[in-house]
C-alpha cells in the first residue's frame, strides 16, 4: 500500500518546492496588512485618551497627535521587508 | 475594563486625570488660608469655578457664595464623569455616586430633626446621585421624618428606613436611620460585583472604606456614651471587624485603636493612631482616616490605570477639596488663623 502512495508524496513534495503557497510579494503584502492592523489597534486607545486630554486642556493637541501616531512606526518597519523581499 | 472594544475607560481616565490634576494644591491652600471670603470667592472665580462663581455671583455673596459654588462644582463634575462614561465604566461609578444620594437623604434628615429652614437644607444638598430634581424637591418639602420615609420607600434606602424608623421612635436619636441609609447603599456597592484582577483590587479598596466607615462609626459611639449598640450599626462587608466582636470593642477604646494598629491599615495610619492615643480627639483621627483612604485609592489608580480606581480616586480627591474650601472659608469667617486651618486640611 505504500508503494502505491509514495509516487504520488514525491510528485506532491516536488510541486511545492517548486511554487510555494504563498508567495514572497504576498507573504509581504501580509506582513504589512498585520502590522497595519496592530497599530490600528494601538492607536485606538492612545487616540481615545488623547481627544480625553485634549479636551480637557488643548496646548496638549501637538502632545497627543505625536503620542497617537507612533504607533505607525510598526507600519513604517513591516514596510521594510517589501523591499527586502 | 474595556467593554464591546469600545476605548470609553482610556478617553474617561485621561478626562479625569487631567481634571485631577487641576485640583488645588499645596500652594493655592497656602494662599487660601490667608484669605478673607472674598477674596477666596474671588480666587475660585479665576479657577475652574469660574462658571459657578459667575452665575451665583448676583444673588449670594461671601461664604455662602462660596458654599453654593462648591456644591454645584462638584455636582456638575461628577455628571460630567458620568456622561463620558459608558458601559460597565458607567455602571460602577454610578454605583460609587449614590453616596450623594445617602448624603442628600441624611441632610434632608438632620435639617428636619434640627428644625432648619428649606433652603439651608438645600443649599447642603449635592445633586450628583441618581436621585432626579423631583424627588428631592418632595424630600425638600416633608416636614415629618415619617414622610421623609416614606417618599423613599421605592428605593434602595426605603427598607432599611423604614425598619430604623421604629429605632428612631423609640430612642429619638438620629443615628439608626443615617446608619440605614449608609448601609443601603454600601451593600448595594458591593452586590454583584463582577471578579477579575482589577474587580478585586476594587473590592478591596470597597472594604477599606467600610473598614474605616466601621472602625469611624465604633469610635463616635464609644465616644459619645448614648446607650446604643454598636453591633446594629455595624456595615457588612468589611474584612477588619465582625459584627459580634464590634461591641466589645466599642466599650474600650485602646482595643479598638491595638485592633486597627494590628490590621493591614496599621502602617497607613500609624501618625493618626498615635495622635490619637495623645490627643484624645476623635477630629484628627478621622481626617487621618479621609487621607489613608485617598493615598489607598491613589495607589490602585497607579497599579490598574484603566480600572474604575483613577475615578474614584478621583472623586474623592475633589471631594477633599471641597470640604477643604469650605473649611477655610468657614474658618476665616470665625475668624481662625491660617496655622489652626491648616491643620484642619486634608492635603494629599
Amino acid at each position: 500500500m505504500i508503494e502505491a502512495i509514495e509516487p504520488l508524496m514525491t510528485a506532491l513534495q516536488n510541486e511545492t518546492a517548486s511554487s510555494p503557497a504563498i508567495t514572497e510579494g504576498a507573504a509581504a503584502a501580509l506582513s504589512v496588512g498585520i502590522a497595519a492592523f496592530a497599530a490600528g489597534y494601538a492607536e485606538r486607545g492612545i487616540g481615545s485618551a488623547a481627544m480625553g486630554a485634549i479636551a480637557e486642556d488643548e496646548s496638549l493637541f501637538v502632545n497627543g497627535l505625536i503620542l497617537t501616531v507612533l504607533p505607525e512606526t510598526l507600519v513604517i518597519l513591516a514596510l521594510v521587508v517589501v523591499f527586502a523581499a | 475594563m474595556s467593554t464591546a472594544g469600545g476605548s470609553n475607560p482610556e478617553y474617561v481616565i485621561a478626562r479625569v486625570r487631567a481634571r485631577r490634576s487641576a485640583l488645588f494644591g499645596d500652594e493655592e491652600y497656602r494662599k487660601l488660608v490667608r484669605m478673607g471670603p472674598a477674596e477666596i470667592a474671588r480666587f475660585m472665580e479665576e479657577s475652574e469655578y469660574e462658571t459657578e462663581i459667575n452665575a451665583l455671583g448676583s444673588r449670594f455673596s461671601g461664604v455662602d457664595l462660596i458654599e453654593y459654588a462648591l456644591n454645584a462644582n462638584m455636582a456638575k463634575q461628577f455628571n460630567d464623569i458620568l456622561d463620558w462614561a459608558g458601559g460597565r465604566l458607567y455602571d460602577l461609578i454610578a454605583r460609587y455616586l449614590r453616596k450623594f444620594d445617602a448624603w442628600n437623604v441624611k441632610t434632608v434628615l438632620r435639617g428636619i430633626y434640627a428644625d432648619s429652614s428649606r433652603d439651608e437644607v438645600k443649599s447642603d444638598l449635592i445633586r450628583a446621585g441618581e436621585f432626579d430634581d423631583r424627588l428631592i424637591d418632595r424630600l425638600l418639602d416633608a416636614t415629618e421624618i415619617e414622610e421623609v420615609v416614606e417618599i423613599l420607600s421605592g428605593t434602595m434606602f426605603g427598607d432599611g428606613l423604614e425598619a430604623a424608623f421604629e429605632d428612631y421612635e423609640e430612642a429619638g436619636v438620629l443615628v439608626p436611620l443615617e446608619n440605614a441609609v449608609d448601609r443601603a447603599f454600601y451593600e448595594q456597592l458591593l452586590e454583584n460585583l463582577v471578579v477579575g484582577e482589577e474587580a478585586e483590587q476594587y473590592r478591596e479598596f470597597l472594604e477599606a472604606e467600610i473598614d474605616f466607615r466601621n472602625a469611624r462609626n465604633a469610635l463616635r459611639i464609644a465616644r459619645s456614651g448614648a446607650d446604643l449598640d454598636p453591633a446594629d450599626y455595624f456595615i457588612e462587608g468589611g474584612t477588619l471587624f465582625r459584627a459580634s466582636e464590634i461591641t466589645a470593642l466599642a466599650t474600650s477604646t485602646s482595643e479598638l485603636v491595638s485592633k486597627i494598629s494590628d490590621s493591614q491599615y496599621g502602617d497607613r495610619l500609624s501618625g493618626a493612631i498615635s495622635d490619637l492615643e495623645a490627643a484624645d480627639s476623635l477630629i484628627s483621627f478621622e481626617r487621618a482616616l479621609d487621607s489613608a483612604l485617598l493615598e489607598y485609592a491613589d495607589t490602585l489608580g497607579y497599579v490598574f490605570p484603566l480600572s474604575v480606581t483613577p475615578v474614584i480616586s478621583y472623586i474623592l480627591a475633589k471631594e477633599r477639596e471641597v470640604d477643604n474650601i469650605r473649611a477655610i472659608a468657614r474658618g476665616r469667617e470665625a475668624g481662625l488663623g491660617p496655622d489652626e486651618i491648616e491643620e484642619e486640611l486634608v492635603i494629599q
